[in-house]
C-alpha cells in the first residue's frame, strides 16, 4: 500500500522527446480520464471543467459510467475550446489512465500525440507518451488515504499544461468548501503532491499551453437542471417521478428548489402512481411534471392516455436511453419517437417538443407547461441521455424571456357571469373556459370514459364524434402556438441537416468544418416533433437537394414521420443513423456528407 | 351568482346493491362533519362503485383503474384545502391497484379511502376477486384480508370495516374518519361490506357474520397488536371483525404528521396559487445564479 519514500516517485515509460521545447499550444483540447467506478474519474473531469471555465474556455463534458455503484469501468470526457462546441472532439489529446483498461479502452481515441497519465502504483504502461505517477501511494502514503488521488491527479495535470497555480487552488476551494474543513485540506494537499511529482519531472512540465477565452458570461449546467429550472419558473409546482437513469437529475433537482416556493415534490412506488399523482394535481390545478425514461414511459403510457382524454395538463419529460426493455440504461439513444407520435391506445391529441440546447431545455420547458395548461393535454418533452447529463456551457438563462399563460383560465368575475359552468364545454378551438375544483358553483367532474360536456359518461354517438373533433384538433388550432424550428447555416444551400436533441452540438460542427471546406448547408432543428410541422419542414425540403436527417436509432424514426407527412419529399430524405449508444461526432456527419447523397 | 354547474345523474347500480348505502353515507356525513360542497373531491375507480360521484352534485374525478388513490394523493397535495375521498371496489383496490394500497398508509396524505368489497367483478359478470372465498367462480387462492393487512403497517392511520346493511354505524365511522382527514391526520381506510346483489348477494349471510369488535372485552384501537389478534381470533370463529379497527393514539413522536404537513408546514394552501412570475422573479434569479 504504501511506497518507501527513497523509491523513485515517478516512472517515465517509452521514449519521451526532451523536455526542452516550446509548450504546445492547444485552444480545442479533450481529456479523458478512466478508471474504475469509484476512482474519481467524474471529479477530475469536474475540476477540469470549473479551470478551463474561470479561463473563459467553452467546456462539454461526458460521461460513460455502467450501471452500477462502483467498480467496473467508468470514464468522463472533457473538451475545452475557444470556440462554442456541444458535442465531443473525434480525439483525445490528454488520457488520464486510473488503471489499465483505461489505456486499452481509451488508446483508439487518441491523438497520435496525446499524453497518457497514468497511475504507476496500479500498473506500468510501455507506450509511447505515457508519463506515470503513482497516484494512489503517493497520496496514500503522505494523506493515508489514497481517495485524494483523483486531486493528485488534477494537480499532475495542472503542470503539464501549465495551468495559473493560483486559478488551479481556487477551484479546489471552491469544490471542496462545502464539505468538512479537512476534505478541503486534504485535497489542496493532494493537488500540491501531484504538481509536484509533475514539476520534479523534466517532461512532465508546462508540455502545454492552454489558452484562455473570452466566454467569461456563461454558466455550465447539464440539461436535466435546466429542465428542472425551467419548470420551477414556469410556475410548476407539483413533480411526482420514479428514480431512472438518464431522468432522476431533475426530480433531485426539483427537491432542491421547489419546497421553498411551497411546491411539492414526490417520490413514487412506480410510475404508475408518479403519472397519477400528477394527474390528480393537474386536476386540482397545479401546473405539474414528471420525468422518466423507455421502462417509465411505457409504464406511463395508460395514464398519458387518460390525461389526454380528461384533458388534464401534464408535462411528461423523457429522458431517452437505449431500448426496449432495460436497454443500456446509461447509454444515449433517440428511439422513443415513434412510440410517443402513436403513444396508448385509442386515439388523443398531444404535443412533443424537443429542446437541443441547454437553453432550450429551460425555456421549452416553460413553453412545455404553458401549453399544456392552454390546451389541457399531455405535452412531451423529449430529451435524450447526451442532452440530459453531459455538462456544459451556456449562455446564461434568460428570465425576462419567460413568460406564463393560463390559456382561458377564468377569473372570479368571469365566472359568476356564467349561466352554465360545463368542464367539457364545446368550444370553437376545443378549449373549455375553466377554474380549478374548489370554487363556488363550479363543479368538475372528469373522467377517462368518454363523456358529455358536464363529464358525465356518455356513449352518444353524436357526442361521441364532438367529443373527438374537440380534443383531437387541438394540435390543427395550436399550430401557430407550437415552438418553432431554429435555422442555422447558409439559407440558400442546398443540402440539408435534420435533427432535433443533442445532434444540435455536432450538426453544427459538422456545418462549420463543412464550410471551412467549401461546402455549404443549412440545418433544421426541430424543435415540435408532433404533430409534425409540415408548414415548417415543407418549404425547407422544397429548398434542398438533399435532407440528412440525423438521429439515434434504428429505423429512422423521425425521417419516417416526415415521409408519412410530406411523401413528396421522400427523395430527398437520407437517414443518418447511430444506435452504438454514443452520440455522434462532427467528422462522422462531415464524412457522410462528403460520401455524397 | 354562481353559474349552473354539474347536476346528479341517475345511478346505474342494480336495485339493492350495497353502494347505495355507501352513498348514502358518504353523503351525510360529508354534510355532518360540514365540509361546504365545492371544497370536497370524490375520486372513484373502475367498476360499479367507480361512477359514484356522477351521482351527487360534487368534485369528482374517474380514475383509471386501480390508480385511484394516487389521484386522490395528487389532489390532496396540490391543494391540501380540499377534503378527498376517494372509493372504489375491491378489484380496484387490492388486484390492479395493490402497489398503491400499500403504499397509501405509508404516504399518509390525509384523505379518505373507502372500498366497497363485495369479492366479486360484478362489472364483468362476476370473476373472483381478490377477496374472493376458495370456490367462488372457480378460485382457488385464499382471500386476501385488507383490515390484517392495514394493521400490519405502522403508520398514524385510521382503519375500519363497515357494513351496508347497518348504514347508521357506517355514516358514523365516516364522520369519525372525515374529521381524522380535516383535522391534517393523517390517512382514513374504511373497508365496507358491500353486497353485489347480482353476482354475490352475501346480504343475508354477511348479516349474521358480522361481529362489532368494539363489543369485545380488550378491545383497544390504539394497539396494533391487540386488534390484529381479535381480528384473527373473530375470523377462526367464522365471524366478519367490523367496527374500527385501529384509532391512533394522539401524536406524541416526531414524523408521525400527515404527508401534507411534512411537506408543506408553513402553508396547507393550494399549490394553484403565489406562480405569477413577476411575485418571483427575484428568488427565481436568486436560484439560478446560485446553482449554474
Amino acid at each position: 500500500m504504501t511506497t518507501p519514500a527513497t523509491q523513485s516517485t515517478t516512472h517515465v515509460g517509452g521514449s519521451l522527446p526532451a523536455g526542452s521545447r516550446a509548450p504546445k499550444e492547444l485552444t480545442d483540447l479533450a481529456v479523458l480520464i478512466g478508471g474504475q467506478g469509484g476512482d474519481g474519474t467524474l471529479t477530475v473531469s469536474d475540476l477540469l471543467a470549473r479551470y478551463f471555465r474561470k479561463r473563459g474556455l467553452y467546456v462539454y463534458s461526458s460521461r460513460n459510467v455502467l450501471s452500477r455503484i462502483r467498480g467496473g469501468h467508468a470514464d468522463s470526457s472533457i473538451r475545452a475550446s475557444r470556440e462554442p462546441i456541444a458535442a465531443m472532439k473525434a480525439r483525445v489529446d490528454l488520457l488520464v489512465a486510473f488503471d489499465n483498461e483505461a489505456v486499452q479502452i481509451g488508446q483508439p481515441e487518441l491523438e497520435p500525440d496525446a499524453l497518457i497519465l497514468f497511475d504507476s502504483s496500479v500498473f506500468q504502461s510501455d507506450l509511447p507518451n505515457a508519463l506515470g505517477f503513482p497516484f494512489a501511494t503517493l497520496v496514500g502514503s503522505q494523506l493515508g488515504q489514497p481517495i485524494y488521488k483523483n486531486t493528485a491527479a488534477y494537480g499532475a495535470i495542472s503542470a503539464l499544461m501549465g495551468f495559473d497555480p493560483e486559478t488551479t487552488r481556487h477551484v479546489i476551494e471552491e469544490r471542496f468548501k462545502r464539505r468538512s474543513p479537512e476534505a478541503l485540506e486534504k485535497n489542496l494537499k493532494a493537488l500540491e503532491i501531484g504538481r509536484k511529482a509533475a514539476m520534479e519531472l523534466p517532461q512532465g512540465r508546462d508540455r502545454w499551453h492552454v489558452a484562455d477565452g473570452d466566454a467569461h458570461n456563461q454558466i455550465l449546467t447539464i440539461g436535466n437542471q435546466a429542465v428542472a429550472l425551467g419548470f420551477v419558473v414556469a410556475g410548476g409546482r407539483f413533480f411526482a417521478g420514479y428514480p431512472i437513469t438518464p431522468a432522476t437529475e431533475i426530480m433531485e433537482y426539483l427537491m432542491r428548489y421547489l419546497p421553498p416556493f411551497h411546491g411539492v415534490v414526490r417520490q413514487a412506488e412506480d410510475e404508475l402512481a408518479a403519472i397519477n399523482m400528477i394527474i390528480g394535481a393537474s386536476y386540482a390545478g397545479a401546473r405539474v411534471m414528471t420525468s422518466t425514461s423507455g421502462p417509465g414511459l411505457s409504464l406511463m403510457t395508460e395514464g398519458i392516455g387518460h390525461a389526454g382524454t380528461a384533458e388534464l395538463p401534464v408535462v411528461v419529460a423523457d429522458c431517452q436511453r437505449v431500448g426496449p426493455s432495460t436497454g443500456e440504461p446509461t447509454r444515449h439513444e433517440q428511439s422513443d419517437l415513434a412510440h410517443l407520435a402513436h403513444l396508448g391506445h385509442g386515439e388523443f391529441p398531444r404535443f412533443i417538443i424537443a429542446p437541443g440546447t441547454l437553453e432550450d431545455c429551460f425555456y421549452l420547458t416553460i413553453d412545455a407547461v404553458n401549453l399544456a395548461d392552454k390546451w389541457r393535454l399531455p405535452v412531451i418533452l423529449l430529451l435524450d441521455q447526451a442532452l440530459c447529463q453531459n455538462s456544459s456551457t451556456s449562455p446564461p438563462l434568460d428570465l425576462s424571456r419567460a413568460r406564463i399563460d393560463h390559456g382561458k383560465r377564468l377569473t372570479e368575475a368571469e365566472l359568476a357571469a356564467l349561466t352554465t359552468y360545463k368542464y367539457y364545454q364545446f368550444t370553437e378551438d376545443g378549449i373549455s373556459p375553466q377554474v380549478p375544483p374548489g370554487t363556488v358553483g363550479a363543479f368538475a367532474q372528469v373522467t377517462g370514459n368518454e363523456h358529455d360536456e358536464n363529464g358525465h359518461v356518455s356513449v352518444n354517438p353524436v357526442n361521441r364524434v364532438k367529443m373527438m373533433k374537440k380534443r383531437m384538433e387541438k394540435m390543427v388550432h395550436a399550430r401557430d402556438d407550437l415552438p418553432l424550428p431554429q435555422y442555422y447555416g447558409e439559407a440558400s444551400a442546398k443540402i440539408g441537416f435534420i435533427g432535433y436533441g443533442s445532434t444540435w452540438g455536432p450538426i453544427r460542427e459538422a456545418q462549420e468544418r463543412l464550410a471551412l471546406a467549401g461546402v455549404q448547408t443549412r440545418f433544421l432543428q426541430a424543435r415540435t416533433l408532433f404533430p409534425v410541422q409540415t408548414h415548417t419542414l415543407d418549404p425547407f425540403l422544397q429548398g434542398v437537394d438533399v435532407a440528412y436527417v440525423v438521429e439515434h436509432n434504428y429505423n429512422g424514426q423521425f425521417a419516417q414521420l416526415i415521409r408519412e407527412s410530406l411523401p413528396q419529399h421522400h427523395a430527398k430524405l437520407r437517414s443518418v443513423l447511430k444506435y452504438d449508444g454514443l452520440s455522434f461526432r462532427a467528422p462522422d456527419l462531415v464524412a457522410r456528407v462528403q460520401e455524397g447523397p | 351568482m354562481s353559474p349552473v354547474s354539474v347536476k346528479p345523474v341517475p345511478s346505474t347500480w342494480c336495485p339493492g346493491c350495497g353502494d347505495f348505502g355507501v352513498l348514502a353515507a358518504v353523503k351525510k356525513a360529508l354534510v355532518e362533519v360540514g365540509v361546504p360542497t365545492h371544497e370536497a373531491v370524490l375520486v372513484g375507480g373502475i367498476g360499479c362503485s367507480g361512477g359514484i360521484h356522477n351521482f351527487l352534485e360534487i368534485n369528482g374525478i374517474h380514475a383509471l383503474h386501480g390508480r385511484l388513490l394516487a389521484q386522490a394523493v395528487g389532489v390532496k397535495l396540490a391543494n391540501p384545502k380540499l377534503t378527498v375521498v376517494a372509493a372504489g371496489g375491491d378489484g380496484d383496490g387490492y388486484a390492479i391497484g395493490m402497489g398503491h394500497f400499500i403504499h397509501a398508509f405509508k404516504k399518509n396524505a390525509s384523505i379518505l379511502y373507502i372500498v366497497m368489497m363485495n369479492e366479486t367483478y360484478g362489472l364483468t359478470k362476476g370473476q373472483a376477486a381478490p377477496t374472493a372465498p376458495i370456490g367462488y367462480e372457480g378460485n382457488v387462492e385464499p382471500p386476501f384480508d385488507a383490515i390484517l393487512t392495514a394493521l400490519s403497517l405502522p403508520a398514524h392511520n385510521f382503519i375500519a370495516r363497515t357494513f351496508s346493511g347497518d348504514p347508521k354505524t357506517m355514516t358514523a365511522v365516516l364522520v369519525e374518519a372525515l374529521r381524522f382527514n380535516r383535522a391534517n391526520q393523517g390517512y382514513a381506510f374504511v373497508e365496507d361490506l358491500s353486497p353485489c346483489v347480482t353476482y354475490n348477494d352475501t346480504f343475508k349471510d354477511w348479516r349474521e357474520r358480522v361481529l362489532d369488535v368494539s363489543k369485545l372485552p380488550g378491545y383497544d384501537p390504539t394497539d396494533r397488536k391487540v386488534m390484529f389478534q381479535l381480528c384473527l381470533d373473530t375470523m377462526e370463529k367464522g365471524k366478519i371483525p367490523i367496527g374500527v379497527m385501529h384509532r391512533p393514539a394522539p401524536k406524541t413522536t416526531e414524523g408521525a404528521d400527515s404527508l401534507e404537513l411534512k411537506l408543506l408546514p408553513d402553508r396547507i394552501g393550494p399549490a394553484v396559487t403565489g406562480i405569477e412570475l413577476a411575485d418571483n422573479l427575484a428568488a427565481y434569479d436568486k436560484l439560478i445564479k446560485s446553482v449554474t
